[in-house]
């Protein structure tokens, strides 16, 4: 059989328009390639520091206990907190021992191609929400003007609105002023429309509630 | 809660069938003193006294010519004439030593052969069979109680210390509650009878039964209601049993013919069973009972808490004990723009992880790691623990003060 290269091929083969240097990627294609991208680190408790034999603990993982109070929860004079810094220490050490390369490091092209999970580091995870200050700046004489504003025309002034204006949450203002009037005029015209919800939605809501309600209780 | 003073409950119970006591101590006993229904069952005591009493023999005969001396005609009339078996409410203490029952029970607690058949027969007696309060188990179920209310009660608040007074209830509730007495006392297998008189087995519990459809409370004997629909925590902690409930006893004297259910004369028997112990073996002993029956029992605390507002009192925590605000942080999620997403957040006080939680969307992830912190919080176990009662008695089987952790209280939003 013939090793050449096929004439159809030449022939389809399109002309290099860029004069950019040929680059190399290395995609998962080879056995051997994929083989060492399924190599994962073994877990710290499977390699001991020691030749002696001892015990290996590697739970699987889960979540974890509300008995195993946080460091930070614990009395200053409870003797775990000394167990608890000498087993934090253990394993950043660990984690340094296996830290992962400067080339894998993230936002190179190896740490992209890679499946893997990601190694352990000192950095914290991003926060849900934004972080936010909590700030006390509103004194008398704005309280006096947020209730005022909010008694005087509750339809105009509402706690979106007065929030917006001093900078506040809407529930501080909630808690500043309440307008019982408009609370029950907007109550009746609420109920009014739920009561005209059918089973399927009434339903649903209510077992959105319940639900809510099942995030406190753990369940 | 509360304090009791057990020397005097002990000798007041053991020799209370000698004389009827000029200060009644159970709301039974000042019910069965109005209605004068024990006259009828002085030719008993006597009998009694010499069987069931746990003191010596000669202080057991003293008492008795006492006893025979201060009524000397209606005894010596009541002795002479013989009653017959199916007369008597409960069944005879004499009985007791012929009941395989009994027997059978008294080994399958593992309790010594000190520990008197008769004794136990009695415990078996709810006053709704026998009125009189020399021959039913009212007088050593009130210490019974006061008895199980003490130790769980120290047991709780030493273990953890920085519990919720609502959830101490609940945990009291679910270790030493009525239900949990009457699961204890079906688990030793009693059994009760159809209707109690003097010629059954002594080895059954002895109850008048509530017959389908009765109400349990009826008139007077209704179950505390309060005036004032706002009852502070606070008054409940004063004012309440170890429950947090208003005693019934005191505010009306229970009837004693009255007919009750299984469920109330089981846990009666149950803690006169414990009221008993401490009397006949002594403090030892009943505690290694209760330990045995009662802390063996596994109660997950963590089940019991009902967050309402979990975000919200974390950071009040957190700023009472000078923390950083919690900082809710997405740990990792799988799905995200999926129809069953998975995210696992963490709430983080400066660079310390507080709890964890998994939900299906990130309220659902948040709220669940601000009630698991909260847990982390609550939950608090120190590792030393001196429980109050351990340092009584004789030096021998004391031990060491070592003061526990008192903690401040929860959190108030």
């Amino acid at each position: 059989m013939s090793t050449s290269t096929p004439i159809t091929r030449l022939c389809t083969k399109a002309p290099r328009t860029s004069l950019l240097p040929f680059v190399q990627l290395r995609h998962e294609s080879t056995s051997r390639r994929h083989k060492k991208l399924m190599h994962l680190p073994e877990a710290p408790s499977y390699t001991p520091t020691r030749s002696a034999p001892t015990l290996v603990f590697n739970p699987p993982s889960s979540a974890p206990s509300a008995y195993h109070t946080p460091l930070k929860f614990l009395p200053p004079n409870d003797r775990r907190r000394k167990l608890n810094t000498e087993a934090l220490k253990y394993a950043s050490a660990t984690s340094h021992r296996q830290q992962t390369s400067a080339l894998a490091a993230p936002g190179t092209p190896l740490h992209i191609a890679s499946h893997l999970p990601p190694k352990p580091s000192s950095m914290l995870p991003p926060p849900v929400r934004k972080p936010y200050e909590k700030k006390y700046t509103l004194g008398e004489v704005e309280i006096a003007e947020i209730r005022r504003l909010r008694l005087s025309d509750p339809d105009k002034w509402t706690r979106v609105k007065l929030a917006e204006k001093f900078g506040c949450t809407q529930f501080f203002v909630g808690m500043l002023v309440r307008v019982p009037e408009k609370h029950q005029r907007v109550e009746t015209s609420h109920q009014k429309a739920r009561d005209m919800w059918g089973e399927r939605r009434r339903g649903a809501r209510e077992d959105r509630i319940r639900r809510r309600a099942m995030w406190g209780r753990d369940e | 809660m509360k304090r009791i003073r057990i020397s005097r409950c002990g000798s007041q119970l053991l020799s209370q069938p000698t004389t009827i006591p000029r200060r009644p101590i159970c709301p039974y006993a000042a019910a069965a003193l109005q209605r004068k229904t024990t006259t009828s069952h002085n030719h008993r005591i006597q009998v009694r006294l010499q069987s069931t009493s746990a003191a010596s023999d000669a202080f057991d005969l003293e008492e008795a010519s006492s006893g025979s001396g201060s009524q000397p005609s209606k005894s010596s009339r009541l002795e002479t004439k013989h009653t017959p078996l199916e007369g008597l409410p409960s069944p005879h203490p004499s009985a007791a030593e012929r009941s395989s029952k009994l027997a059978a029970l008294r080994s399958r607690l593992s309790l010594p052969e000190r520990f008197p058949l008769q004794t136990l027969a009695r415990t078996l007696v709810h006053p709704s069979a026998d009125p009189n309060p020399a021959f039913n188990n009212a007088s050593l179920a009130v210490m019974g109680a006061n008895l199980l209310g003490y130790y769980t009660t120290e047991h709780i608040i030493c273990n953890y210390p920085r519990l919720p007074i609502e959830v101490l209830f609940a945990a009291q509730e679910a270790y030493i509650g009525p239900k949990a007495l009457a699961t204890i006392a079906a688990e030793w297998g009693i059994e009760a009878v159809a209707e109690p008189g003097g010629e059954v087995d002594p080895g059954l519990l002895q109850l008048k039964r509530l017959r389908p459809g009765e109400n349990p409370n009826p008139g007077s004997l209704q179950p505390f209601k309060p005036v004032k629909w706002n009852i502070t925590t606070t008054h409940r902690i004063m004012k309440g049993d170890e429950f947090g409930v208003k005693k019934a006893f005191g505010s009306a004297p229970l009837s004693v013919n009255q007919p009750v259910t299984l469920e109330t004369a089981a846990q009666s028997f149950v803690r006169a069973l414990v009221g008993s112990l401490h009397l006949h073996l002594g403090r030892p002993l009943a505690k290694r009972f209760f330990r045995d029956h009662f802390m063996s029992r596994h109660l997950d605390i963590s089940k019991l808490f009902d967050f309402r507002t979990p975000t919200w009192d974390l950071s009040k925590l957190c700023a009472r004990e000078g923390f950083e605000p919690p900082i809710a942080r997405l740990i990792s999620e799988t799905g995200r723009l999926s129809r069953h997403p998975v995210f696992v957040v963490g709430v983080y006080s400066g660079n310390d992880k507080l709890g964890e939680g998994v939900g299906s969307s990130l309220d659902e992830a948040r709220v669940r790691a601000a009630a698991a912190a909260l847990k982390g919080w609550y939950l608090y176990k120190p590792l030393d623990v001196t429980v109050p009662s351990s340092t009584e008695g004789i030096e021998l089987e004391k031990s060491n003060w070592r003061p526990n952790l008192v903690d401040c209280g929860e959190v108030i939003c």
